[in-house]
């Protein structure tokens, strides 16, 4: 492409896609970058989707993300999605069949709700992922509904916390006996079934939705698998999420639950990165391959992601780096701060702290000897100490 | 460069403290302090910048000097 300009798409316009640009425009000027978003709306924060918008502590215009900064001019933003990806001409189709070439691709399309097939379609009946889902929510509670959530994992636990600090009526079904599961490794077990009952959730644990009965084509009572009905006339659903790569089908790039990257969050096909919700790649801190799906993930990735990119787009190799980072999510559930740092999965032992005037529980996973992960209630500090703990000692063993 | 939190809406989440410890402080209390004096250090300063583009309730303002 002697003497042409270099075109960047960048794919996904939520936070990953976001830090992405903003990078982007600063370091390589002299390309032209088009963000392809499926969105409608200015880049958004989502985490106060389901916690301070949902309770109306804030509004939309608060939601905000900044405005890309500094000179705008290289950049074209496309509202539509992407359809399919050709690697061979390098291509991106878009939803209309609008083809656009690229020199490099970034890919940020993050994840999508998943939602259980009876409960697909349903007349008060929502996930909750976009900004768009959650003024749908937000508007439905206006009548004062009788809530059922579905899914005991952050999504529904915060939805739940919400719902109760607006003083609305909420049952919350769980497949396990336990809730966070997975986002905490198990380590809080009773913790959160107590925050939430003492907080006036029905809880009903081991137990799965069936199937729905519909009064004018709305939702209006759900059956579990044991028989037991609730009724309800809004149902809420947190059953996890998947990576949005639908559009990588056939492409030939390399995609396993996520777009497989290497430390560099590089793809399987040069050229060609990827950030966010929708990247699995290898953490040197762990030497493991992990998705992960926070916010802070998300923005030091696009970033990372985007500085790589433009390495392999101008040759300067001085901005080319591994992505080495010790995961981090918080929640908050009735004013209480949740945090999590660290990557639990193959922990071999959990070392519980709880003294009765500390603020709230303490967790660290160990992994063969080694501090993995930790988590705690508000204990920032103690918390933050540890994450740089983790790190620090990553590093050293990896000298070593 | 300066910082200014909104202390209406920071809920002390501690995302900036992890990208930023330097500068960044929550306390067991949940309150943010902020360095007052923040050195030239460039690495330190994207790392501020970054600080302030992912609170996620968006109560930081950077005023660059
Ligand atoms: C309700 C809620 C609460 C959360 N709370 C927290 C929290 O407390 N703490 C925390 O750490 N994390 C939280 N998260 C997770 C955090 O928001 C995500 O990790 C983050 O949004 C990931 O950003 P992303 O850019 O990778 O992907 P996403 O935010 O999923 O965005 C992907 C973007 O790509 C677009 N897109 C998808 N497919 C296509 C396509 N084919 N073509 C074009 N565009 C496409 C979408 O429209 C979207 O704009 C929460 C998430 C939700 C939904
Ligand atoms: S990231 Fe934002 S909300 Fe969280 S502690 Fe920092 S300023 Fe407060």
């Amino acid at each position: 492409m002697g003497g042409m300009r270099q075109r960047i798409v960048v794919a996904g316009g939520s936070l990953a896609g976001h830090s992405a640009v903003t990078e982007l425009v600063g370091l390589v000027p002299e390309a032209e970058i088009v963000w392809v978003t499926g969105e409608q709306h200015r880049t958004y924060s989502k985490p106060a989707l389901s916690k301070e918008f949902m309770q109306a502590r804030n509004e939309l215009s608060e939601l905000m993300l900044p405005d890309i900064g500094g000179d705008l001019s290289n950049l074209r933003i496309v509202r539509r999605s992407c359809a399919s990806l050709d690697t061979a001409n390098r291509t991106v189709t878009l939803d209309d069949g609008e083809k656009i070439a690229f020199d490099q691709l970034l890919i940020a399309t993050g994840a999508q709700a998943r939602m259980p097939g009876m409960l697909r379609g349903v007349g008060g009946v929502f996930p909750l992922r976009t900004l768009d889902d959650a003024v749908a929510i937000r508007e439905s509670l206006a009548g004062r509904p009788k809530v059922l959530v579905v899914g005991g994992g952050l999504i529904g636990c915060e939805l739940a916390a919400s719902m109760r600090t607006l003083g609305l009526e909420v049952t919350l079904v769980e497949r396990l006996d336990t809730l966070l599961d997975r986002p905490f490794g198990g380590a809080f077990g009773s913790y959160f079934l107590d925050l939430h009952r003492a907080n006036g959730v029905d809880l009903v644990m081991d137990a799965m939705v069936e199937r729905v009965s519909l009064n004018d084509g709305r939702v209006a009572a759900v059956e579990l698998a044991d028989g037991a009905k609730i009724e309800t006339q809004l149902v809420v659903v947190g059953a996890g999420s998947e990576p949005c790569t639908q559009w990588l089908e056939g492409s030939g790039l390399i995609v396993a639950d996520g777009v497989v990257c290497d430390s560099y969050l590089a793809t399987s096909m040069p050229g060609i990165f990827a950030a966010g919700d929708v990247a699995r790649w290898t953490n040197p801190i762990y030497d493991l391959q992990m998705r992960v799906e926070h916010w802070t993930n998300a923005s030091a990735q696009g970033r990372a992601a985007a500085r790589n990119l433009a390495a392999s787009a101008t040759g300067r190799q001085e901005l080319r780096k591994p992505f080495a980072d010790v995961p981090y999510f918080w929640s908050d559930q009735y004013g209480q701060k949740i945090q999590m740092v660290g990557w639990h999965q193959g922990h071999d032992r959990v070392e519980l702290d709880r003294s009765a005037d500390a603020p709230g529980p303490l967790a660290r996973f160990y992994r063969d000897g080694r501090m993995i992960a930790a988590a705690g209630v508000n204990v920032p500090r103690i918390v933050m100490r540890l994450r740089r703990q983790i790190e620090e000692e990553a590093r050293a063993q990896e000298a070593a | 460069m300066k910082i200014i939190v909104d202390r209406q809406r920071c809920d002390g989440n501690g995302v900036c403290m992890g990208i930023a410890p330097e500068v960044f402080d929550v306390d067991d209390d949940l309150y943010l302090h902020v360095a007052e004096n923040i050195p030239e250090d460039p690495e330190l300063r994207a790392r501020v910048r970054q600080s302030v583009t992912s609170c996620p309730i968006l109560a930081l303002k950077l005023v660059e000097d």
